[in-house]
């Protein structure tokens, strides 16, 4: 197996492992990613870290 | 802007570093440096720009971020149609153009100053989150990170993709080499920044 398909077989089973917790996670007590960001953004800094953490993606992708 | 460092804000993170600074603020500020020092100045200046205005205690408030969040909330099918337009015009400049950075840059300032000025979130006080809730999900973005770090390392240089160790950034280049590819990410990234703006 070549470097390339390790380093996709790699990211491709830490996406399944999110995917996995999101569909099963309350059966052993996981929240939901949707209830993680809920709870780091009732902070006013965790809303705001996570904010400029969605600039950070858009610029990163996108922008110069 | 005004001054809020007299006024106790009750959503402000209580967990702090040794030093008793934020650890928000610490990740901000070494990633801004890290962007800098990887020579993306215009990342850099964001990241530690607002490091420096969460410590600073500086409330922003603008009218118009408020007003532009309420018009979406109740027209959610004319702010749905105007993402896709807009997602569609912008995906048709070059990545990294002066367009389409000021086309990410707008929304992501609106969307910062939405997180500036609201002093607490709508709903009521969500569930702390268990031991076990905040391994796994630690778990899971702390394996992708450091993956991304190592096929980063494993580059020719910082700036230069490779193939056989390829970045998250390096896997999504064809698709961003296209309009419509653009277009997409542009949209799904506008959809977050909203899904995000309403926690």
């Amino acid at each position: 197996m070549s470097s390339h398909a390790v380093a996709i077989v790699i990211y491709a089973l830490i996406a399944c492992a999110g995917i996995v917790l999101e569909l099963i996670g309350r059966r052993i007590e996981v929240p939901s990613l949707g209830e993680v960001l809920t709870r780091i953004m009732h902070t006013r800094s965790g809303r705001i870290g996570v904010m400029a953490g969605w600039m950070w993606l858009g610029l990163h992708y996108f922008a110069r | 802007m005004s001054s809020g460092a007299d006024k106790p804000d009750k959503t402000r993170l209580h967990r702090s570093t040794g030093l008793g600074i934020d650890p928000v603020i610490v990740i901000l500020a070494l990633a801004g440096i890290v962007d800098g020092l990887a020579g993306n100045p215009v990342h850099a200046f964001l990241l530690v720009g607002v490091a420096l205005l969460l410590g600073s205690g500086i409330d922003v408030h603008l009218r118009s971020a408020s007003i532009g969040e309420k018009a979406g909330e109740q027209r959610p099918i004319m702010a749905l149609t105007f993402a896709i337009v807009y997602a569609g015009v912008i995906g048709g400049f070059d990545r990294y153009s002066w367009p389409a950075t000021f086309a990410v840059v707008v929304p992501g300032v609106v969307g910062l100053l939405v997180a500036f000025q609201r002093t607490q979130s709508p709903g009521p006080e969500p569930a702390p989150i268990g031991r076990v809730g905040a391994i796994a999900w630690a778990a899971v973005f702390v394996s992708l990170g450091l993956w991304e770090l190592a096929n980063l390392l494993l580059q020719p240089d910082l700036v230069t993709g490779s193939y056989a160790h390829p970045t998250l950034s390096t896997l999504l280049d064809p698709v961003l080499a296209v309009h419509s590819g653009r277009s997409a990410l542009l949209l799904a990234w506008l959809g977050l920044g909203w899904y995000l703006a309403r926690r």
